[in-house]
């Protein structure tokens, strides 16, 4: 708040005045005043205006600085009441009285919201539990049956996969209670991937090299499991055309990093596009040619790496390769 | 027989559960009543329990818990929960093994006769016909003439062994492999099986493996 623009902002009120001054003057000279009483009553009148002003400018400057400043200095802007004193004129108390009330409505309805996701969190826990419950029973049915299709068993773990993208969205998005950080072998997680995804990796005739998997990593192994699962079926679904598929997980151990690298050697990724692959919702060239891409894949794979500390980039090379690398510290 | 009680609330589950195990060699028996589970567990003389971690009333992870208290039956923790929370606690609890429903079928039973097998601690060394099959070692012996087998034959061997006589699909000999880490594709495992069998043959078993078109193969 500068002294100009207080000014500026009182102009009507000392215009008012400046006039009703003038016509006291006016006044005073018709009844023949003395000129000594005039001045001496306009310079007090003066006198007054400018320390009153002065006084008034420096307790509005004193609390709306201090309030814009800590505005400015706030990640969470709507925790400027708790920084601020309760002002000392009416008009800043009735201001801050209702900026606290604002936060205070603003607060209980996030709160809410907040329940409420939570609930549906939970719901969709449960639900997918529930439901993978048919899905084992059709599974062993399918098993028993002698004359079943193994069509149906691998429509079934697309179910299964598509059930699995909802617990783990849900999941990776209110992070913090669902994992548990231990040391886990690479080894372990990468075979317990491959197994599941045997069929879909057979029928493709893909072929899978593994080096130096002997690392462990302090993470969550489920967790880890998904997002490897996540990659390998995006090397799946694009790969090039005219080779077969190759996947390559390696890692290297450096100092306290252990970095996972994953390749395939697949259609690769646009450069254009690399910087945005892991936001939500993004297809990109790839994407466009495959009407199965929702752009979600990465964005999770993303989101579950930030949840356990996990960094992860991409290089990718177009008709030649793409490489994930995990680096877990 | 080996046998197994089925700790399951989900009726059709435990149906198709018991319909499996029992196609597979195994005596299987289920748990109706889900009053005093422990208590029935106690009473009963199965070689391996599997355990529903979601049943009404209690959690299989506080049952299993106090079965562990006072009996020592190998258990298997069957539940639709994916998390290594539940997996953890399972363990610490006293699980022999911790199986996420669905699950590969084949897979469940590796994971059943691995379980059994730590748990009878039978010897490393088992016969068929006159050839002496150590998996410690990887041979197989007749008489003075030994024969050395890959990880990947030895495996598939032990597999057609278990289950002597029967068909075993080559999806199950995929899914062993992969199993133990050997991500082979389909051709790796026609050539893996004709060395085997070549193999048997300098042992003097000619056609011991037979292929069933479109099922599998027996060991006979």
């Amino acid at each position: 708040m500068t002294l100009r623009d207080y000014l500026r902002d009182k102009i009507a009120v000392y215009a008012i005045r400046l006039v009703a001054l003038m016509i006291v003057v006016l006044f005073l000279y018709v009844f023949k005043t003395d000129f000594q009483a005039i001045g001496t009553i306009v310079f007090i009148a003066v006198a007054v205006e400018i320390v009153v002003t002065v006084y008034d400018f420096i307790k509005r400057k004193g609390f709306y600085d201090s309030f814009e400043n800590s505005l400015q200095g706030l990640d969470k802007k709507y925790l400027v009441t708790e920084m601020v004193k309760t002002p000392e004129f009416l008009d800043g108390k009735i201001f801050y009285d209702s900026l606290f009330e604002c936060n205070k409505s603003m607060a209980e309805q996030v709160a809410e919201y907040r329940r409420q996701n939570r609930e549906f969190r939970e719901y969709i826990e449960i639900w997918v539990h529930e439901v993978k419950i048919p899905i084992a029973t059709m599974r062993l049915m399918c098993r028993n049956n002698p004359d079943s299709d193994e069509r149906m068993v691998s429509q079934l773990k697309r179910v299964d996969d598509d059930i699995e993208n909802v617990l783990f969205y849900a999941r990776s998005e209110d992070a913090g209670k669902d994992f548990i950080i231990k040391e886990i072998p690479l080894k372990k997680v990468f075979s317990n991937v491959a197994l599941k995804n045997k069929d879909a990796l057979l029928e493709q005739n893909v072929s899978l090299e593994t080096e130096n998997l002997n690392a462990c990593v302090m993470t969550d192994g489920k967790w880890l499991e998904y997002i490897l699962g996540q990659l390998m079926s995006n090397s799946m679904k694009y790969a090039a055309n005219d080779r077969a598929l190759s996947i390559r997980v390696s890692a290297e151990v450096e100092g306290k990093k252990t970095i996972l690298h994953f390749e395939d050697n697949g259609k690769g990724i646009a450069a254009e596009d690399i910087p945005y692959i892991f936001e939500k919702s993004f297809t990109g060239t790839n994407g466009h040619e495959e009407s199965k891409a929702t752009g979600m894949g990465l964005y999770i794979v993303k989101n579950m790496c930030n949840c356990l500390g996990i960094k992860i980039d991409c290089e990718s090379r177009r008709d030649e390769y793409t490489r994930f690398n995990l680096t877990f510290l | 027989m080996e046998k197994i009680l089925i700790i399951e609330d989900d009726k059709s589950l435990a149906k198709e559960l018991s319909l499996f195990l029992s196609n597979s060699g195994y005596g299987v028996k289920c748990i109706k009543e889900f009053n005093d589970v422990v208590g029935q567990m106690l009473a009963d003389d199965s070689d391996l329990i599997l355990l529903d971690i979601g049943l009404p009333g209690e959690n299989g992870e506080v049952i299993l818990r106090e079965f562990r208290k006072k009996k020592e039956t190998p258990v298997i923790m069957l539940t639709s929960r994916t998390g290594e929370v539940d997996e953890v606690l399972s363990m610490s609890y006293g699980a022999d093994d911790y199986v996420t429903k669905p699950c590969n079928p084949t897979i469940l039973l590796l994971h059943i006769s691995a379980v059994l097998k730590r748990s009878s601690k039978t010897s490393q060394t088992r016969m068929y016909k006159d050839i002496q099959v150590s998996s410690v070692s990887g041979s197989l012996v007749k008489g003075d003439k030994e024969q050395v087998l890959t990880k990947n034959e030895m495996l598939i061997f032990q597999m057609l062994l278990d289950h002597e006589g029967e068909i075993v699909s080559r999806d199950d000999l995929m899914t062993v492999l992969w199993n133990n880490d050997e991500f082979v594709n389909d051709n790796a495992l026609s050539v893996n099986i004709s060395r085997l069998r070549n193999k048997l043959a300098e042992l003097g078993l000619e056609d011991s493996i037979e292929t069933r078109k479109k099922q599998g193969y027996v060991l006979k």
